[in-house]
């Protein structure tokens, strides 16, 4: 006769925030201010994310830094009760640092290094709020390293490749539904870092004097959460103590796809003061059909879970036009609208995602012909009502984020 | 200088306008629709009271059914809500005088100590029946009296045969029909049959005082009558199968592990009789008069043992091995069938009076189904397994703070829908559940 069985609480993590926030593309001012499109134009060193064709037609060295803070604040209404929940969100800050260099002025063939942060984001939910057992808060930081070359074919030809090395830091915490003593409840955060490897190739296309075409490609990128080599995990439960068995501090693994995106842009300049463009991305997020995480020690409390995601491939629109008020001075204007991937069952507090729409606008300065600066904004609201098939959270997710961005461009 | 001035101005002004963008919180629509929430009562057993753990406390109390859907009709203009408290500071009492339960560690016969539910004191407060709290300046709304059957609400000897009516009733004499309804409730919900259908069970299908299907509905209808005489709506409740609380569910039917000496003995006293063993997990032995001379067979996989078992005979004394596990542990399969007969009685007479008079019914027995096979509620999965399910109380049959919380989204729930009311439900996850040592 055994005691009374006490086998406990199965123990699952949802998905992650990156779904179209991945695809927000922040990685441009002068993209950004035109609603993050540009693939078939080349600006300055962004074009390096945007598309490495577009950097052979570029015809200087040059060094770029930006910064983009995020400031998103999230509502949840949760239906039954109408009880409202925010996230405390710190402010995100996206970075990116572009260097292009070519050996001599008109040269063929250029290198590129950039670094960016496609995605880099924290949602803290509002203590003890009602999805405290799906999500406390997630921290996800990725850093891509891209070394670019790009050459140019033709007169009106350019391609480009790079090759992208990520470092991913992510951190996961929800609280467990088991109360000490005192009525605390438990604590589970999960941390891991890893390495992904990728690559991100295109073309650009000048159709004729006023009308050019891009196509790229970026890879997907697997980030695998595992315990070797130089990546490591570690999954930490805060329990009673006559728990403590059932929830043993250990590793973990688990893998976060990052998905490939394609894109066709267009840019078009009808007359010297006017530029518009227009793309169109095409992103893989149908690689994110389950999210797994797979525990060294399993216990009946801690079991290995395998959460359907099902996330569909998506169409994004993005365009904007720039015009040159100046000699020293550009306003741009541009918005877009993407699909969400996330299905209705598959909305979590990490991904309070929807179809969304959004405006931006942006200006630049030429201090001289060496130094510039980039200032853009972004702004969008979105809401969704959904019950998640793994909670049962159901309630109505509305999001707010607005991003000025800024950056420096030195070049020569 | 001032022109800077207005410049940093305005840069503080976009500033505050970006960290302040926050989404619009908007209170959703909320209402009495048809019913009207002023003075509610609810009668019912230990269930309605806020009894858990095996005991009637505070903390129980203030998280009761009754109370919590109370303050959920406070927001669409419900009045004040009394209940008859047990003083903060008492640790309460059960309804056999002991203390309340709390998980704590125990050593059993074989010197292994575990996890398992043990009283808080050696004896309850029993204080609390010496007093009587009547006042007539703020009559009681939670009409939960542990123990409370049906036929009890006529009687006029319960406050002096149960003591927890004792300590609230108006008179030694009263019948809780008349103090309950002495409010004038505008609105009342009754939860009545559960208490006579699980002293059957408790008892193991020994005892057996369920009122036949047409007294149950004639007393039912009485109460009805009353209730709606001057008017007032409700919510009525149909009776979980009982079968499928923890306290009938947790000792398996099979938890008799052989090593291969003992199987051997044991094949060698029961073979003759047509019982067989094997090395590893078995049936435990019960007492069957029917079954043959000796009065003892197997229990099948269907039939339950109740929490009430003594562990320690069964896992050093031989119970359920040599000794067969008496009647009165066991709901076997005819008394399971017999009790399930009853219950679907006696909710076929439930739905059928809220049908004629025209009330919400609240499916206790399609929660306690869902509770069975389990769900996921924000998060956190539900069950009626013992302790780890989250819902049911240490004693394995009155529901906990967290499970009263689930059970009370049900009644408004069904107020909401029968009445065009639009009650927000309670977060239950906001409730506790079992604290771990």
């Amino acid at each position: 006769m055994k005691h009374f069985y006490l086998a406990f609480f199965s123990f699952i993590f949802n998905g992650l925030l990156f779904s179209q926030g991945f695809q927000v593309n922040f990685q441009g001012q002068k993209q950004q201010g035109m609603g993050c499109a540009g693939t078939a134009l080349y600006q300055d060193g962004a074009s390096l994310f945007y598309n490495p064709g577009s950097v052979a037609f570029s015809n200087e060295s040059s060094i770029n830094i930006a910064t983009t803070p995020i400031f998103a604040n999230v509502l949840y209404v949760d239906s039954a009760t109408g009880l409202g929940y925010r996230t405390k969100n710190p402010v995100g800050t996206p970075f990116s640092a572009y260097g292009l260099f070519q050996t001599h002025k008109n040269a063929k063939l250029k290198l590129g290094l950039a670094a960016y942060t496609p995605f880099g984001s924290t949602v803290q939910w509002e203590d003890a709020w009602i999805g405290r057992f799906a999500l406390t808060r997630l921290e996800l930081k990725a850093i891509f390293i891209q070394p670019t070359i790009s050459y140019r074919i033709a007169d009106v030809i350019g391609i480009g490749a790079g090759f992208i090395v990520s470092t991913g830091n992510v951190n996961l915490q929800k609280d467990i539904p088991v109360q000490d003593s005192l009525g605390n409840y438990g604590h589970a955060e999960l941390s891991g870092k890893a390495i992904g490897f990728g690559f991100n190739v295109g073309i650009h296309y000048d159709l004729n004097k006023k009308l050019s075409v891009g196509l790229t490609y970026r890879s997907k990128i697997g980030m695998d959460l595992k315990n070797s080599g130089s990546d490591t995990t570690s999954a930490i439960f805060t329990v009673p103590n006559s728990l403590a068995a059932n929830f043993p501090n250990g590793r973990f693994s688990g893998s976060l796809p990052l998905p490939s995106v394609t894109t066709l842009g267009f840019a078009y300049k009808p007359t010297d003061k006017w530029q518009f463009v227009l793309d169109i991305n095409y992103v893989g997020w149908k690689a994110y059909d389950t999210l797994a995480f797979d525990y060294d020690k399993n216990t009946t409390s801690l079991v290995d879970t395998k959460s359907p995601r099902n996330y569909k491939n998506i169409f994004a629109f993005r365009g904007g036009g720039q015009y040159k008020a100046l000699s020293k001075l550009d306003l741009r204007i541009g918005g877009g609208f993407g699909f969400t991937p996330v299905p209705d069952a598959s909305v979590t507090p990490e991904t309070p995602d929807a179809n969304r729409a959004y405006i931006t606008g942006g200006i630049s300065y030429r201090f001289t012909d060496k130094f510039s600066m980039d200032a853009s904004i972004y702004y969008t609201q979105i809401k969704r009502t959904a019950q998640n098939m793994e909670t049962n959270l159901y309630g109505t997710f509305q999001t707010k984020a607005i991003a000025p961005g800024f950056s420096l461009i030195y070049k020569w | 200088m001032g022109r800077n001035l207005k410049w940093i101005g305005l840069g503080i002004v976009v500033l505050t306008t970006i960290i302040s963008c926050k989404p619009k919180y908007e209170e959703p629509p909320i209402s009495k629709g048809e019913i009207d929430p002023t003075r509610f009562v609810m009668l019912g057993g230990g269930h309605v009271a806020g009894y858990m753990n095996d005991g009637l406390y505070f903390e129980g109390q203030q998280n009761s059914l009754a109370n919590i859907i109370a303050q959920q009709f406070a927001t669409v203009g419900g009045g004040g809500f009394n209940q008859p408290m047990v003083d903060q500071s008492s640790i309460g009492i059960s309804s056999n005088l002991l203390a309340p339960m709390k998980l704590g560690y125990k050593t059993d016969c074989k010197g292994v100590t575990s996890l398992s539910p043990i009283r808080i004191a050696a004896q309850g407060d029993l204080s609390i029946f010496n007093q009587n709290i009547y006042s007539t300046s703020a009559l009681f709304g939670n009409y939960g009296i542990p123990g409370l059957k049906l036929s009890d609400v006529f009687s006029n000897s319960f406050a002096a045969s149960n003591p927890f009516f004792g300590r609230i009733a108006s008179s030694s004499t009263t019948r809780v029909i008349d103090d309950a309804f002495a409010s004038q409730p505008t609105f009342f919900s009754l939860f009545l049959g559960l208490e006579e259908v699980l002293s059957y069970a408790k008892s193991g299908g020994k005892i057996d005082n369920m009122p036949s299907n047409s007294l149950f509905a004639s007393d039912y209808e009485q109460v009805l009558q009353i209730a709606t005489a001057n008017g007032a709506k409700g919510v009525i409740t149909t009776i979980p199968d009982v079968s499928e609380m923890p306290y009938f569910t947790t000792i398996p039917w099979n938890g008799l592990t052989l090593d291969a000496v003992n199987n051997t003995t044991l094949n060698a006293i029961y073979n003759p009789l047509g019982y067989y063993f094997q090395v590893g997990s078995n049936p435990f032995m019960i007492v069957d008069s029917t079954a043959n001379d000796f009065a003892v067979r197997q229990i099948l996989s269907n039939e339950l043992l109740l929490l009430s078992l003594p562990l320690d005979s069964v896992k050093c004394n031989q119970m359920g091995v040599l000794f067969p596990i008496r009647d009165e542990f066991v709901l076997d399969t005819g008394e399971l069938q017999y009790l399930r007969s009853v219950i679907t009685g006696y909710n076929q007479v439930i739905r059928d009076l809220a049908a004629e008079y025209n009330l919400a019914v609240v499916s206790a027995d399609e929660f306690s189904s869902k509770l069975k096979s389990g769900f996921v509620y924000n998060g956190v999965t539900m069950s009626s397994k013992f302790v780890s399910g989250g819902a049911y109380s240490l004693d394995g049959i009155h529901l906990n703070e967290k499970g009263n919380a689930l059970l009370a989204n049900e009644f408004i729930k069904s107020i909401n829908q029968k009445y065009k009311s639009r009650i927000p439900l309670v977060n239950a996850n906001a409730y506790n559940a079992t604290f771990f040592p």
